[in-house]
């Protein structure tokens, strides 16, 4: 596996945040290892983290290959398939080789269609988020922890304040209010058009409460590393603040953002899937494995399959997830090695 | 110490306020029609123009503000076009558009249903979680401290929404989940309520194992831990008497955030196993378009996690001498 991070200037450049380090793990090669490549190659030993590594990018394949997967079963995650429903809104079928998964009761739409699909908006939204918080979080914490004085009191109260805001609740309120302004109260306002207000409404609410944490923390960081020689010295050498921001501090900030990001990842899966299910996320027609969920209840007893395929696929995706993310920051800080 | 109090209190009251601000002006400026939702599809301009009217909606926006926080400080009073008046005693958060109940009783009525999931479910998760982090600790290395490790990493990566819908769903050993006031029956309380504290608790007792586990081996590391085993006081003794004292500390910190934070995400466990809390309060307010009981459920959750936080803040001072207040 390639490694994450490749930019010259982290990892040709003998960081001097760590001088001892490399000398400690590698004695015998002369050139300096980053410690982002230190974690990496201690990454890669991590057999837990590579099988969750290998998990995570098969889904990401089945959301990317959807239609392709889909089409090779020869269905789609829209098509009604009312002969083979009965009277009673249960299909007449179980699984078979044109459903591989079975289809859906009452409206008979393919499972399995409607499964790869519905990896989809689960890594668009969890992925989304996670890179502009990441973004907005680290930029916000560089800012404050660099310039100090009122701009550093002003976003760290804006960091307190989002930080003690009930964000379920607001995760609930804000889609709501959003909706009345872009489609309107109205019974009859299009399906498609509900579906992306939702969408959007619901990266915006969780990118809005997401970024704070790590501001904190870069925050944190910055404060510790501004006062260190090397980024005296730049200053004194006149390198103009943006570069010291990003080519100075940034390259020592990799670990914390790395194992943030990484932690972050699935439980926005969760969020996504947890909101959708309580009905507050995204609606129909988006194939969502949550929405999936909250539909399977009532049939739970007479169709379990439809409950449990999006089940066990939120389930082992977030695992998945959930390991690597534990892994990476072992990887990074080895004082929390299990 | 009176002078950090003090602070932190000012503080969390400026936070409340512009909460309180920020979520006026999302739900109450923008466009959104409370009259047409308040009125339902057979409506005349001049119903509507009346509703406004009555719930101050036509006034301008900087009046309405002030009008809601006088309500909360000294209550208010509604002027109904057929000329009834409606006294709406402080704290007043106005009433609810489709079910005309004052928006201060239907909070406190579904307080108590989240306070009980939520205290009940940390009782478990916490007793749970520190005696078996405590034993794995003791054992470090054993089989039952690998077990007990890698179960808990297990169980805190699954999605807590759907363990405890399958509790719900397949779970049939327990009574069938519902609320009963603790004072009028506490039996039929505890029962309605038990499927909800083991799904919190056994879940949440999976990052507690962790914590008390870490922070007793740091502490069965320290000299006086040493000092106390050359004395000769049995094993025992020095685990739970001087051992568990100084390592729960950081834990009960832990707690108090978590059983805050719970207060305000116990959506999950009250939707699916059907108990009238505030986050179903708030849902079925979302799907109505309630927005005085949306508002007042964000309300409400901002100010107990901004005082909980506070709490936790000075009694952590109170545990831990070494803590300086600055």
């Amino acid at each position: 596996m390639e490694p994450l991070i490749d930019d010259p200037a982290l990892t040709g450049k003998p960081l001097s945040s760590e001088p001892a380090t490399p000398s400690k793990t590698s004695p015998n090669t002369a050139k300096g290892k980053s410690p982002t490549r230190i974690a990496l190659s201690r990454l890669r030993r991590d057999k837990v983290a590579m099988v969750s590594l290998g998990v995570f990018l098969l889904f990401v394949f089945i959301a990317i290959f959807a239609p392709l997967l889909a089409k090779l079963e020869g269905q789609d995650p829209t098509t009604l398939n009312i002969d083979l429903i009965d009277r009673n809104g249960y299909p007449l079928i179980g699984i078979t080789g044109d459903h591989w998964f079975g289809i859906e009761p009452r409206l008979g739409r393919d499972l399995f269609a409607r499964w790869v699909y519905g990896a989809r908006p689960s890594l668009i939204v969890a992925g989304l988020v996670t890179v502009i918080t990441t973004i907005v979080g680290v930029t916000v914490g560089l800012i404050a922890g660099f310039a100090g004085g009122w701009v550093d009191r002003v976003l760290s109260w804006i960091i307190d304040f989002i930080l003690s805001l009930p964000y379920l609740l607001f995760a609930i309120a804000v889609p709501a209010v959003l909706l009345t302004i872009f489609v309107g109260t109205a019974e009859n306002a299009d399906a498609q058009q509900v579906a992306q207000v939702r969408f959007f409404s619901l990266i915006l609410v969780l990118s809005i409460f997401g970024w704070a944490s790590l501001a904190r923390l870069i925050r944190g960081e910055v404060l510790s590393l501004r006062e260190r020689e090397f980024v005296q010295a730049a200053r004194v050498l006149g390198v103009p603040t943006h570069k010291v921001l990003f080519k100075e501090l940034l390259p020592n900030l990799v670990g914390p953002i790395i194992v943030s990001a990484s932690i972050a990842l699935p439980t926005y899966v969760v969020t996504e899937a947890g909101l959708t299910f309580l009905g507050v996320g995204l609606v129909e027609p988006t194939p969502s494995w949550g929405l999936t969920i909250s539909t399977a209840v009532t049939f739970y007893r007479a169709h379990p399959i439809f409950l449990w395929v999006p089940v066990i696929g939120i389930t082992i995706l977030v695992l998945a997830l959930s390991l690597l993310g534990d892994a990476i920051r072992d990887a990074f800080d080895p004082r929390t090695r299990r | 110490m009176l002078f950090y109090i003090l602070r932190r209190l000012a503080s969390a009251i400026s936070v409340v306020i512009v909460t309180l601000i920020a979520s006026f002006a999302l739900f109450f400026l923008a466009p959104t029609d409370p009259a047409g939702v308040i009125c339902g599809n057979r409506c005349t301009p001049e119903r509507i123009e009346a509703i406004n009217d009555s719930l101050g909606l036509d006034e301008p926006a900087i009046t309405q503000i002030g009008l809601y926080m006088k309500g909360i400080v000294v209550g208010r009073t509604y002027t109904t076009a057929g000329g009834v008046v409606t006294e709406c005693p402080a704290p007043c958060l106005g009433y609810s558009y489709t079910l005309g109940q004052p928006v201060t009783k239907m909070l406190a009525d579904a307080l108590p249903v989240t306070l009980s999931i939520v205290l009940g479910g940390a009782v478990v998760y916490f007793g749970v979680g520190v005696l078996t982090g405590t034993l794995a600790a003791k054992n470090r290395g054993s089989t039952m401290d690998k077990v007990a490790v890698g179960t808990s990493l297990l169980v805190n990566s699954v999605p807590y929404f759907v363990v405890a819908l399958l509790v719900a769903l397949y779970a049939t050993v327990f009574p069938p989940a519902q609320y009963t006031p603790l004072l009028t029956n506490p039996w039929a309380w505890a029962s309605g309520l038990l499927a909800a504290w083991m799904t919190l608790g056994l879940t949440n007792a999976a990052s507690y194992t962790r914590y008390s586990r870490a922070s007793m081996i740091e502490t069965l590391g320290q000299d006086y831990i040493r000092t106390a085993r050359s004395k000769g006081i049995s094993e025992r003794r020095v685990v739970y008497r001087h051992g568990v004292r100084a390592g729960l500390t950081p834990v009960v910190t832990i707690l108090g955030l978590d059983v805050a934070f719970q207060l305000t995400n116990a959506i999950f466990t009250e939707s699916i196993f059907g108990l009238p809390g505030l986050g179903l309060l708030s849902i079925r307010a979302f799907y109505q378009y309630d927005l005085p009981v949306l508002m007042g459920t964000v309300l409400l959750g901002s100010v107990v996690l901004v005082l909980m936080n506070l709490v936790v803040d000075i009694v952590y001072t109170f545990l831990d001498p070494r803590v300086r207040l600055g």
